[in-house]
């Protein structure tokens, strides 16, 4: 608990998204004795970057997300969103205070009594009657993500990828600067998975969106990516981190073809390697 | 068709057991069973002169009453239980005991404080009604998916955004388990509150028949208390189809499932 008092109040604002000295720990006792998921995790977002984060199963890349979206309260660091101090470990963690972020989760986490439409809608509604130029907006949202003669249907009459992209457009309807991805496209077959790649781009191209996006699949880092990190050890920290510099726009689908993508390979694979077998 | 198959099944074997009724009416005496016919004839006279009418509505009464009176806040303390672990805790604690009281063993008490009139009934019901709501009710508030909660928060959902929109709609299908489960017992109550103290009501209808070595009267109250029972759980269910389109079902779609 000692090191947080050095912290300053606001951070300089140089990226959209700031984690100083981040971690989460649980147990009780000094923060010696207890049991840390991630420590003393530094990482800086620019403001419209695509990261994706990588890292050994148990390193805390979805624990890393939801102390992201404040949905786990920090044990130690802090969190800012340009530049002001939003979340910390002597802050109530309180998610949905700033809707900046939003948050695409490994399950689509539709509500199945509404209609697709309705789910879209739902985050907007929360926040008082949608405008029309919301309604149009989120309109041309779900004729983006192909779901448009699919509006009045519930969720359970969708496809495992028709799902995805509800709560995909669920998510960035109510146009939040941040967006959280969490293996979103881990559960669906190879074709439905690069499509939605190369749409996601589509999106991120026109959305103009800050995307954090976990994943264990190396060939969806590289091709999303503008830089990767990956996280690894116990407690979880960042290993590797790794700028993509292969020319935009990318197709996922071909992305093994760039002339930089096997050392961009190679060097996260050995990491990860690394990571796996301490 | 085999829909179709059911029901025809279902009518024969109504069809042997009112026959088998008849049967043992017509050769042991109509004194102790009645009979079919009997029964029908006396309830057509009944309804002729009112009288069904006339104790059927205070049993209506009392029991919807009663119902109302306990589910509503059976539902709404079970739900508003939700976001307040030791409140909830201390509270399991005291339904537990009055779970286990019997409610017809309540009734001197009922009676004692609110008279002979429709309140001791309503009062009987009511308390029934409300542990079985209440617990099913919180059955379907731990069952909500905490997912669910979580991402309606990052949302910025509110508590109460929280449970009008995720907590409510995922309960509906708990609640209304415990509705169809509480409406014989509604009746139930109404008719042991008569049974036990009234002038008026198809309880009394049947004691009153019972005292009177009238046996026909008995099974007519019998028939009108199935029959009320019967259809409410009928309306019931189609306000739960209702309610639950969204559920698997009704609302299939043949696309369902293709991209």
């Amino acid at each position: 608990m000692t090191m947080k008092r050095d912290l300053p109040e606001t951070i300089d604002a140089g990226a959209l998204l700031q984690l100083r000295q981040l971690g989460i720990s649980y147990g009780a006792g000094t923060s010696g004795e207890r049991c840390w998921i991630l420590r003393d995790l530094d990482l800086d977002v620019q403001e419209g970057e695509f990261l994706t984060i990588m890292g050994s199963s148990g390193a805390g890349k979805s624990t890393l997300l939801n102390l992201v979206a404040q949905t786990l309260q920090p044990s130690a660091g802090q969190i800012a969103f340009r530049g002001k101090v939003v979340g910390g470990a002597d802050m109530p963690a309180d998610p949905g205070s700033s809707r900046q972020i939003g948050y695409v989760t490994q399950d689509d986490n539709l509500l199945p009594w509404r209609t697709v439409w309705d789910n879209v809608m739902f985050p907007l509604t929360l926040a008082g009657k949608a405008s029309a130029s919301d309604i149009e907006r989120v309109r041309r949202l779900v004729e983006q993500v192909g779901l448009t003669p699919w509006t009045k249907h519930y969720p359970h009459q969708l496809s495992g990828g028709m799902r995805k992209r509800a709560s995909l457009a669920r998510t960035l309807a109510y146009n939040p600067p941040v967006v959280l991805m969490d293996e979103p496209f881990g559960a669906l077959d190879a074709e439905t998975r690069a499509q939605l790649q190369a749409d996601l781009l589509d999106l991120w191209a026109s959305e103009k969106k800050t995307i954090l996006f976990v994943t264990h699949d190396i060939n969806e880092a590289i091709a999303l990516g503008d830089r990767i990190v990956v996280l690894s050890g116990s407690p979880g920290q960042v290993v590797l981190e790794r700028r993509i510099d292969i020319q935009r726009p990318r197709d996922p689908e071909l992305i093994f073809k760039a002339p930089t993508f096997a050392g961009h390979y190679d060097a996260i694979r050995s990491c990860l390697r690394a990571g796996s077998h301490p | 068709m085999r829909n179709r198959r059911l029901w025809i099944d279902r009518l024969a074997l109504a069809c042997v057991m009112l026959a088998a009724w008849e049967a043992v009416g017509r050769i042991r005496g109509s004194y102790w069973i009645s009979s079919p016919t009997l029964v029908v004839e006396r309830i057509w006279t009944l309804m002729l002169n009112g009288d069904l009418w006339f104790h059927g509505r205070f049993t209506l009464a009392e029991a919807f009453g009663g119902f109302l009176l306990g589910a509503i806040p059976g539902c709404a303390v079970a739900m508003g239980l939700r976001s307040h672990p030791f409140v909830r805790s201390a509270f399991l604690g005291v339904a537990a005991i009055g779970y286990a009281v019997p409610k017809t063993a309540l009734v001197p008490l009922f009676i004692l404080w609110l008279g002979v009139g429709p309140g001791a009934k309503v009062a009987l019901v009511a308390t029934a009604i409300f542990f079985i709501v209440f617990y099913s009710t919180l059955n379907g508030v731990d069952a909500v998916d905490q997912k669910l909660l979580s991402s309606a928060r990052v949302f910025g959902a509110s508590e109460w955004q929280l449970l009008r929109h995720i907590v409510w709609p995922a309960v509906v299908p708990y609640v209304f388990g415990g509705l169809r489960v509480a409406v014989p017992y509604a009746i139930a109550g109404a008719i042991v509150g008569e049974i036990i103290s009234s002038n008026r009501g198809l309880g009394y209808l049947a004691q009153f028949g019972a005292s009177d070595f009238d046996t026909t009267l008995v099974f007519v109250s019998l028939v009108t208390v199935m029959l009320i029972v019967l259809s409410v759980s009928a309306a019931l269910s189609q306000v739960q189809q209702r309610l639950l389109r969204w559920q698997t079902g009704s609302s299939q779609d043949p696309h369902a499932g293709a991209t």
